[in-house]
């Protein structure tokens, strides 16, 4: 993700202002970090470049489902 | 159309589909490419064929969203800024001018859901406007002041069913294009704040 989807984005179950902390990038994009909102804590990933803003227990089920 | 046998033409490295472009498709872009102005969303874009084009051919910057993971990543892998989020949950207030979306819209008999991400790409629920419902009920939620919404309806969801459903979310429409096929009559639909 580019760091500018910053501004479009939010916590999908509290509408707050989510955090960003990269641990991969390249020239234009974040490729691995996480997601977390100010209020509530909940962590979202960054995973190949694309951020998982499912709310929590969607996001479960969908990695058991996978496992 | 959706025809079953066109649609599952293509497999994921790990199995699951990604509904690939087909008329409803087609007929997004083209209303898409004439209205779209901003910054623009495109709700469940699965191969992000749409996305890309509005991209491309307008120069816009286009965000990609859809629930399944591999579509995601289809999206992504052609230049489309990809999230991964349930309808409009993740997205700020005000944040797009345009909102696109080309829902699942078949109307499908809970005994015959076959659960997977294909028939999630397919299937509206029962009435066929299971995702429709909650997308009308948020969307005016995420769109900027002179923001525009265009939503692909077919006939087999009921199309006065959901512009009963446009208008008690607030919505004026009007009919960007419309095209029938043998089975189905597929209209995009534009809608704006009522004012």
């Amino acid at each position: 993700m580019k760091e500018s989807l910053m501004d479009v984005i939010c916590c999908p179950l509290d509408k707050a202002d989510l955090e960003l902390d990269v641990d991969e990038r390249d020239d234009e994009e974040i490729l691995e970090g996480t997601l977390t909102c100010t209020e509530c804590d909940e962590v979202y990933p960054i995973e190949d470049g694309i951020p998982n803003l499912l709310p929590p227990d969607m996001r479960e089920e969908e990695e058991e489902a996978a496992a | 159309m959706r025809r079953l046998g066109g649609i599952v033409t293509r497999l994921d490295r790990d199995g699951p589909t990604v509904y690939q472009p087909a008329e409803d498709s087609g007929l997004l872009a083209e209303a898409a490419l004439e209205t779209a102005h901003g910054r623009v969303l495109e709700v469940g874009t699965g191969s992000g064929w749409v996305a890309e084009r509005i991209a491309a051919e307008r120069g816009l910057r286009v965000v990609g969203s859809d629930r399944n993971p591999h579509a995601a990543r289809e999206a992504r892998g052609r230049g489309v800024e990809a999230v991964v989020a349930d309808l409009l949950e993740p997205f700020r207030a005000d944040a797009f001018d345009t909102v696109c979306f080309n829902p699942p819209y078949l109307p499908t008999d809970p005994e015959n859901e076959w659960d997977d991400w294909m028939e999630r790409a397919l299937s509206g629920g029962e009435s066929g406007r299971e995702l429709i419902e909650p997308f009308l009920d948020d969307v005016g939620r995420v769109l900027a002041p002179d923001g525009v919404v265009l939503l692909l309806v077919s006939s087999l969801t009921g199309y006065e069913a959901v512009l009963a459903l446009v208008e008690a979310a607030g919505f004026d429409h009007e009919v960007a294009v419309e095209e029938s096929f043998p089975f189905e009559t597929l209209s995009v639909l534009r809608l704006e704040r009522r004012v």
